[in-house]
């Protein structure tokens, strides 16, 4: 047996991918940091999730429920043992799963439970009823599958849904209420109204024979004779119920679309933007004409609606489409694509789509990131055409954009929620992870790895969020977002029975290794090869390419009886794992991460403080009154600037106070052409001329809070002046 | 987010702006240097300024000088009977929670004849906003004696002088659960009356709000202490309270900062008695209004009353006995 | 309606249980007043409404009528402690109370003896008495007992001693409790009652309870049931017509209620006070399933002023009370009245003055409810006479209040309150509702009292109605509600106020008469007391007597008709409970006499020498006392001049 293919050997398969003696194929090995999730079944994970039908979490996960439970159950002295018990039930209930067997929480819980306790085990039947009675949510059980994205998103899209259809229904049927009423209440004060027939039925059987209805009628009509309504606005009100009631949007309850002929609503789920852009441009006309009658039917009712001048605002209503905020009252259209198969026209017409902010929310659905990626000639993947659409959207800035792997999203609940409600278009890229499922990994496994490895990380751009990138861009669900790969203790057993502990990063490579299709670009070593010539990715990828390696990189892997494996990764196989690195870095650049720009400016700044530093040491010591001028003017920036006194007015002119009368009527009654209120109703002085000084000094004397200042007198020749002087002094 | 759609800012353009004079109805008859005319035309810069709109704002009063107010104003009114004020408009408010209901009530109306309505409407908390025009006498009477009157007050009912203390209508509604808004304002400071007016209008539950006023008539002198040192005008401001501007702060320097949810404080401040304490005493937005848990929810269509007509006939209702004789010689 | 049957003198009923049945003797009556009484809480209301329901369901005539104890606890066994339920079945339509009792069913003998001392218990009626006291371990309760029992004996009743307890151990263990349902199996077996019907009248009380609450009673008016059978060897059948449409069995407050809900008033503002308040309380607890409220206030002013400031507002509100709390509203009152808001007022009348009998029935209110309330302040007021009438008032009553822009008030009683008699389930009418809120512009120029001369009538402005701004006030004011003290403006004002009355009136029928339209007497009564009158003078024109009666249904205004109606008859009298003196009292004459209500008004509007009979007994006034009265007067007017009458 060779257990050593040589440096060259190594050299040479790092460059041309061709293996040597010693070099195996790599087989059916899953990255070593994967070495502790075999078996899915027993682990406590985020899935299955529960598609809630009530409770204030969407989709909460069955673990969640559980821990929940658990709290309130496992109490007193057998809590331990129905603690066990019920984590059984749960366990089972995944095994079910895993077995394909569907259903809601209440339907698998009760057949794990029986699968565990067929009649025996009365304690743990009992632990688990206890726990189920505390759950108050129920709904079908979702586990990580390809459907996932697809079904977790039309749940939180439809809650939403039915949120908003029944404000706008009860909206609607309100208004429909009220503007009936204003027809009705006109038609009480009608004569027709007040008919004998009318006012007959108007008092019940009971006391049908107590009164002379016609003579009753005659004294309503001539006692209380009113015009009826314009006829405009009875035509007015009439057409906007025939819009409301008619209107498409929204199933009414059956009183009122009895109305309106029981026409069908719209439905709001589809599968291209074809189909879902020709639905919009066909609605947006009822759309408009719906949300103008609303608008107008509030006026109406609130008796504020004056045709010449409203009219004219409504005929021009929507003329250049609604905005979203207005949109965001009405329904969302809902669009399921499927990445791996979306034709070019597609495309434009999601960009259409987004860039023309309509309501509506697109899933854009990946189940492959590696195909196509292998083979050099190959055009984009449709990984990176999902990433480059994500960047598009971004690129709108009106877009709501999620970007993350299947496995990723029980931890979305509240952004998804957000795109859900977010005024606009909004975008879901979802890597399901279906492919893995194709190589034999599980799906779950699959999507987590790409998340972990970069290959499809989690972002979040929302428009909502802030006025900056910095409030808008979220990156900061990945793992360790502020290093190139994360990195993760590993432990095992090396030949010699020892522990060995190493940090190893899970890197692009670990998660492609997985993949038959990259094979070819890998080589498994004998067990106990010398390993001296061989170095991690993560570290070779900080090295320079393309020169000749004196180190070969190489992955850790384990196979299937958890045996570890280094396994050798040629040069193409490096080149993705550094070009998915570079898109992680830009994207750690939006986030804020290494920002470039930052780094930039903080390397100026440094400098800058730095030499001003080295100079302000240099300089003799500054003199005191040099210190004292700065202190002044930094203390005057300090204290808020003084609003500037208002020029006070000299003894000599006549002038009120104005905001400090209390309007009390004493000086405007002694003469109003000389005092006068403002528009607040407070006195001024309107005219001098208009009145004697006399007057002037009577009103200053007069006036209880004191805010009339005579000044000097206009005419010197009035009677009496000197002794008026004299009883204006206090007031001047 | 609230920003205006378009529409909305449109629509705004379309509203009419009102001036003083259009809230303006009649000639006021109170006395020249009346308080009551300084509250009204705080109060009519109010709706001018809160653009309300006549037709949907209502002031109730009850019976007295101040009691004419809504007389002045050119909106729908009720000048109803003695003491009676706050239960009128509560009636009002709950029938119509659209509509702005203003009370104005004065110191015997409120203090005296009407005790248990005021106490009462406090605890209910209904959104409406409450002037008491304090004047410490009867003026429309002819100079009795109120509850309000300082010890001492000469009057036709105790002309050698009151012999009772006066009744603090401050520490009175601060001592009432349920109680969310009191605030004292003074007539002659028009300013500040403005701004309690104001954020008294704002506070969504009962807002009570003592002003202070002159009545020039029977109590000429009363006040002159206070009006010629403005010292013992106390200013409560704070940042969830009264901002005093740098103009009235120079005239005004007795200044104390206040907060209006410090309930504790605003008791010992309401017993003080030579400084007028003016601004926001206590302010709790958090008080539950009687009307929103008494109000149904449901939209009232003769549908519903229909269906729950005959929901209840059904309880009470014996159905012809045949068919039931029937089942029973079936069930036998 | 002939007269009530006296118990069966033939039947011996045994004092023990008998081994087996005999044959049993059946005796078929017109009809038959039975009684259960007991200490306040043993469910003698509940067996006795039970039995009410279960009849009316066999398709007789009934009316329940409450025996109501003053306080809420009275102590256990005491005279004055009786409480339970009076069912008056028979075999055509019941319109009142009636007479005194044929049969009666009592948890002790001591409530019994309350009612003997009330003359409630007819001459030798049957007594069906627990006999667990007999052997009482209280020596003291025991010899009382045998005491009462002797003495009902000797006085001639005819007593049956039942174990009802003991009866009732064998099947539960709470038997103080089950027993009301056992005595309801006795009666059903007592007046041959389908016992199908009775227990799904069972299922119905317990509807809200469980199952196993059912079946307990069903099983203890089965055992009831048996026991009577095997143990009484009598029986009672009364006829019962076909019942053809649903029926609504519940007292007369109940039916003020539903109306309430009925006329699409939303809000009723009130204080708690008896007998009103049962009113209220099923308001409460059902009103906001229709979107409205009860606002309980802090008092009866303010409750009235609340009603006020709503209907001011546009939504035509109801008050509910009784005396004393209407004395409280007058100034309120007064105010709608001036203000010409709608307002309804319901008074339901108990004895009085001030505090007076709150647990009974007067008609003592009519004067304050036409004149109260200083000043001319008209107002309309009518009185329902029969529960039917309760609801179908409410209706009009919001109707009149809002078209005349007038408070109506509506006077029933006590009895009419706690009183249980079918009527016809009404057919709901949207047209029975308040019109929408008028918030239409007001046209130029309008303004808020435009009086029409004639009428009196004007068109209301409710806020929110643009134009329409002015200020309401209590004071005299001119057609702009502008405060006015000039002679012209307040006379013009107080007419057209009072015109309204006159434009109203102008739109009633006269009432029906009962009986020929003229003869010796008629008699003219008001609200609950109609049942009895009409009644009474069946039974006299029966035997031939030349009476006839009346019943005023509106007593402001007052229906057309009336005074050509009274001059066809040689002699007018009214019949009421409120009080006039008594002729034969030493002082009282011609010039001092007071006459009764109505009799005063239509003495001063018809000039017609109207004579008056009235009780205020607190209890509804009986068909048997009215006939002797009745027959008295006619006695006394058809006596040929000169011999003594």
């Amino acid at each position: 047996m060779d257990a050593n293919a040589t440096h060259s050997d190594r050299v040479a398969f790092y460059l041309t991918g061709r293996r040597a003696e010693g070099m195996r194929e790599v087989g059916a090995l899953r990255p070593a940091l994967q070495a502790r999730y075999r078996d899915l079944t027993s682990l406590r994970h985020d899935f299955p999730l529960v598609l809630a039908t009530s409770g204030d979490a969407a989709a909460p996960s069955l673990t969640a429920l559980v821990d929940a439970a658990l709290a309130s159950i496992a109490k007193g002295a057998d809590a331990e043992r129905a603690r066990r018990q019920v984590l059984r039930v749960e366990q089972e209930v995944r095994v079910l799963l895993q077995q394909g067997v569907e259903g809601t929480l209440a339907k698998l819980w009760s057949d794990a439970t029986a699968r565990l306790a067929p009649g025996r085990d009365a304690s743990l039947a009992e632990a688990a009823r206890r726990a189920r009675a505390t759950i108050a949510v129920d709904g079908p059980l979702l586990r990580c599958d390809a459907t996932l994205p697809e079904r977790l998103l039309q749940h939180v899209w439809q809650q939403e849904q039915q949120r908003k259809q029944t404000a706008l229904r009860e909206r609607l049927v309100r208004l429909i209420q009220q503007l009936s009423d204003i027809l009705r209440a006109d038609f009480e004060r009608s004569g027709a109204g007040r008919d004998a027939t009318r006012l007959k039925a108007s008092v019940g059987s009971g006391h049908g024979d107590l009164f002379d209805f016609d003579a009753m009628s005659r004294v309503l009509a001539r006692a209380t004779p009113r015009e009826p309504m314009p006829e405009a606005r009875r035509e007015r009100i009439r057409r906007l119920l025939g819009v409301l009631d008619a209107q498409p949007f929204v199933a009414l309850p059956d009183e009122n679309a009895a109305r309106a002929a029981g026409h069908a609503a719209y439905g709001y789920r589809f599968d291209s933007c074809a189909a879902a852009l020709a639905a919009w441009r066909e609605r947006l006309p009822k759309l408009i004409e719906l949300a103008r009658a609303i608008e107008v039917a509030e006026l109406e009712i609130d008796g504020r609606y004056h045709a010449e001048r409203h009219d004219a605002l409504f005929a021009s209503y929507g003329a250049n489409g609604l905005e979203p905020d207005l949109l965001s009252h009405f329904p969302d259209v809902f669009v399921c694509l499927d990445g791996t198969s979306l034709d070019a026209a597609e495309q434009t017409r999601l960009m259409e789509i987004l860039a023309g902010e309509l309501p509506i929310k697109v899933l854009y659905r990946v189940d492959d990131l590696l195909a196509a990626l292998d083979d050099a000639a190959a055009p984009t993947s449709p990984g990176l055409r999902c990433r480059q659409i994500a960047h598009m959207a971004m690129g709108l800035n009106q877009v709501y954009v999620l970007h993350a792997a299947a496995s990723h999203l029980p931890r979305c609940g509240e952004r998804i929620a957000r795109a859900m409600r977010f005024a606009g278009p909004s975008l879901f890229c979802i890597y399901s992870g279906a492919s893995g499922a194709a190589t034999g990994q599980s799906t779950y496994l699959a999507a987590a790895a790409a998340m972990e490895s970069r290959a499809f990380p989690a972002f979040v751009y929302d428009p909502s969020g802030g006025p900056d990138w910095a409030s808008r861009f979220h990156l900061d669900d990945n793992p360790q977002p502020e290093l190139d790969w994360p990195i993760h203790r590993f432990e095992y057993e090396d030949a010699r029975l020892q522990r060995v502990s190493v940090e190893l990063a899970f890197t692009f490579v670990d998660f492609a290794a997985g993949d038959a299709r990259f094979a070819p670009h890998l080589a498994r070593l004998t067990p106990g090869s010398d390993e001296s010539d061989l170095a991690p990715i993560d570290e070779m990828l900080l090295r320079e390419a393309g020169r000749l390696p004196e180190r070969i990189p190489c992955v850790r892997m384990i196979d299937e009886r958890d045996r570890l494996h280094t396994v050798l990764v040629d040069e193409q196989m490096m080149r993705k794992a550094r070009r998915s690195r570079e898109m992680w870095h830009s994207l750690q650049e939006l986030g804020g991460v290494h920002n470039s720009h930052a780094n930039r400016l903080l390397e100026r700044e440094r400098a800058a403080w730095e030499a001003s530093h080295a100079a302000a040491s240099a300089l003799p010591a500054a003199t005191p009154a040099a210190i004292e001028a700065q202190a002044a003017a930094t203390s005057l920036l300090a204290e808020a600037v003084p609003e500037p006194e208002a020029a006070a007015p000299s003894r000599d002119d006549a002038y009120i106070e104005t905001v400090r009368c209390s309007t009390c009527n004493e000086c405007t009654q002694i003469n109003p052409k000389m005092f006068a209120y403002d528009a607040n109703k407070q006195a001024y002085i309107a005219d001098l001329k208009a009145g004697t000084y006399a007057q002037l000094v009577e009103a200053a004397e007069s006036c209880q809070v004191s805010v009339i200042h005579p000044g000097k007198p206009q005419n010197e020749n009035e009677p009496g002046l000197a002794e008026l002087l004299v009883r204006a002094e206090p007031f001047r | 987010m609230n920003r205006m759609t378009a529409t909305e800012c449109l629509l705004e353009m379309c509203e009419e702006h009102l001036e003083l004079e259009d809230y303006q109805s009649g000639v006021p008859r109170w006395c020249t240097g009346c308080g009551d005319n300084a509250i009204l035309a705080a109060v009519q810069r109010l709706c001018r300024d809160e653009g309300l709109r006549p037709e949907k704002t209502v002031f109730v009063s009850g019976i007295g000088c101040s009691s004419r107010f809504p007389h002045y104003m050119k909106t729908y009114g009720f000048h109803g009977i003695h003491g009676r004020a706050l239960p009128v408009a509560e009636g009002v408010k709950m029938s119509r929670p659209d509509l702005d209901v203003f009370v104005n009530t004065g110191d015997g109306d409120c203090c005296s004849i009407g005790a248990a309505h005021w106490i009462h409407a406090l605890r209910y908390n209904m959104n409406l906003t409450v002037f008491l025009h304090d004047n410490q006498i009867y003026g429309l009477t002819k100079m009795q004696a109120s509850p309000t009157s300082p010890i001492g007050t000469k009057s036709n009912t105790t002309p050698r002088g009151s012999m009772l203390e006066a009744l603090n209508p401050l520490t009175v509604t601060l001592g009432v659960q349920n109680v969310s808004f009191v605030a004292q304002a003074v007539d002659w400071v028009p300013e500040l009356l403005y701004d309690i007016v104001k954020a008294a209008y704002h506070h969504r539950g009962l807002s009570f709000v003592r002003i202070v006023q002159r009545c020039p008539e029977w109590m000429p002198k009363l006040h002159d202490p206070w009006l010629h040192d403005p010292n013992r005008v106390q200013v409560l401001h704070h940042a969830r309270g009264l901002q005093v501007s740098a103009a009235l702060g120079r005239v005004y320097r007795n200044q104390l900062e206040h907060d209006p949810l410090d309930l504790d404080a605003a008791r010992r401040i309401a017993s003080g008695n030579d400084a007028i304490p003016v601004g926001i005493l206590y302010h709790d937005p958090e008080v539950p209004c009687y009307e929103d848990f008494k109000r149904s929810t449901l939209l009232r269509t003769p549908a519903l009353i229909r269906s729950g007509l005959q929901a209840q006939f059904d309880k009470f209702t014996v159905w012809p006995k045949a068919a039931e004789v029937e089942t029973a010689q079936q069930a036998a | 309606m002939d007269t009530v049957v006296s118990p069966p003198t033939t039947v011996k009923p045994a004092a023990t249980a008998r081994p087996e049945a005999t044959a049993r003797t059946m005796l078929t009556l017109r009809e038959h007043i039975v009684e259960i009484i007991s200490d306040s809480g043993e469910g003698a209301q509940r067996c006795g409404q039970s039995l009410g329901a279960i009849a009316a369901r066999m398709g007789n005539g009934i009316w329940t009528t409450e025996i109501i104890p003053a306080e809420i606890r009275p102590p256990a066994r005491s005279v004055a402690g009786a409480s339970g339920n009076r069912i008056r079945i028979g075999a055509g339509p019941i319109t009142n109370g009636g007479d005194e009792t044929d049969l009666v069913v009592a948890f002790n003998e001591q409530v019994l003896l309350g009612r003997v001392r009330a003359k409630e218990l007819k001459p030798g009626c049957i007594i069906l008495l627990e006999s667990m006291w007999r052997t009482h371990g209280d020596a003291q309760i025991a010899a009382s007992y045998v005491e009462a029992h002797d003495k009902l004996v000797a006085a001639g009743y005819h007593v049956i001693e039942v174990a009802m307890e003991q009866e009732c151990k064998a099947l539960v263990a709470d038997a103080k409790r089950g027993k009301n349902m056992f005595v309801l199996g006795i009666l059903c077996q007592l007046y041959s009652l389908d016992l199908q019907i009775a227990r799904e009248q069972i299922a119905l009380t317990f509807g809200k309870k469980d199952e196993s609450v059912i079946r307990t009673n069903v099983m203890l008016l089965g055992a009831g049931h048996a026991w009577a059978a095997t143990n009484l060897d009598f029986g009672f059948r009364i006829p019962a017509e076909r019942v053809t449409v649903p029926q609504l069995v519940i007292n007369g407050n109940t039916a003020l209620a539903l109306g309430v809900m009925a006329s699409g008033m939303e809000i009723c503002a009130m204080y708690p006070i008896t007998p009103a308040t049962s009113a209220s309380h099923y308001l409460s607890d059902v009103f906001e399933k229709v979107g409205g409220l009860v606002h309980q206030a802090e008092d009866e002013i303010a409750a009235c002023a609340f009603a006020v400031g709503a209907s001011y507002a546009g939504k035509c509100a109801v008050t509910i009370t009784s005396g004393p709390g209407y004395s409280l509203k007058q100034e309120a009152i007064g105010l709608a009245v001036m203000g010409e808001i709608p307002l309804v007022v319901v008074n339901v009348q108990r004895g009085g003055p001030s505090t007076g009998q709150p647990t009974k029935a007067e008609q003592g209110d009519l004067m304050t409810a036409i004149f109260g309330s200083h000043g001319d302040a008209p107002k309309i007021v009518i009185a329902p006479s029969t529960i039917e009438d309760c609801f179908y008032s409410m209706i009009t009553a919001r109707r009149l209040a809002e078209t005349f822009r007038m408070v109506v008030v509506v006077l029933t009683d006590g009895g009419l309150a706690t009183s249980q008699q079918p009527f016809a389930r009404p057919e709901f009418s949207e047209s029975w509702l308040a019109p929408p809120i008028d918030q239409s512009p007001v046209p130029e120029g309008a303004r808020p009292y435009d009086w029409d001369p004639i009428t009196g009538l004007s068109p209301r402005f409710i806020p929110g109605q643009p134009g329409g701004m002015h200020t309401l006030t209590g004071l005299a004011h001119d057609r702009d509600s502008h405060v006015a003290y000039d002679a012209e403006i307040n006379e013009e004002s107080i007419r057209a106020r009072s015109l309204k009355l006159a434009a109203l009136q102008t739109t009633l029928k006269p009432p029906p008469i009962f009986g020929a339209d003229e003869g010796d007497l008629l008699v003219i009564g008001w609200g609950s007391t109609k049942g009895a009158i009409e009644e009474a003078v069946q039974a006299l024109r029966d035997e031939g007597r030349r009476v006839s009666s009346m019943h005023l249904q509106f007593l402001q205004p007052m229906q057309g008709g009336v005074g050509a109606a009274m001059r066809r008859f040689q002699s007018v009298m009214t019949v009421e409970a409120n009080w006039s003196d008594r002729p034969e009292d030493a002082l009282i004459d011609d010039d001092n006499r007071r006459y009764a209500a109505v009799a005063t008004l239509l003495r001063a509007r018809y000039l017609v020498d109207v004579d008056c009979w009235s009780e205020v007994r607190g209890q509804p006034i009986k068909p048997g006392t009215l006939r002797r009265v009745l027959a008295a007067k006619l006695d006394a007017i058809t006596a040929p001049v000169g011999s003594p009458t």
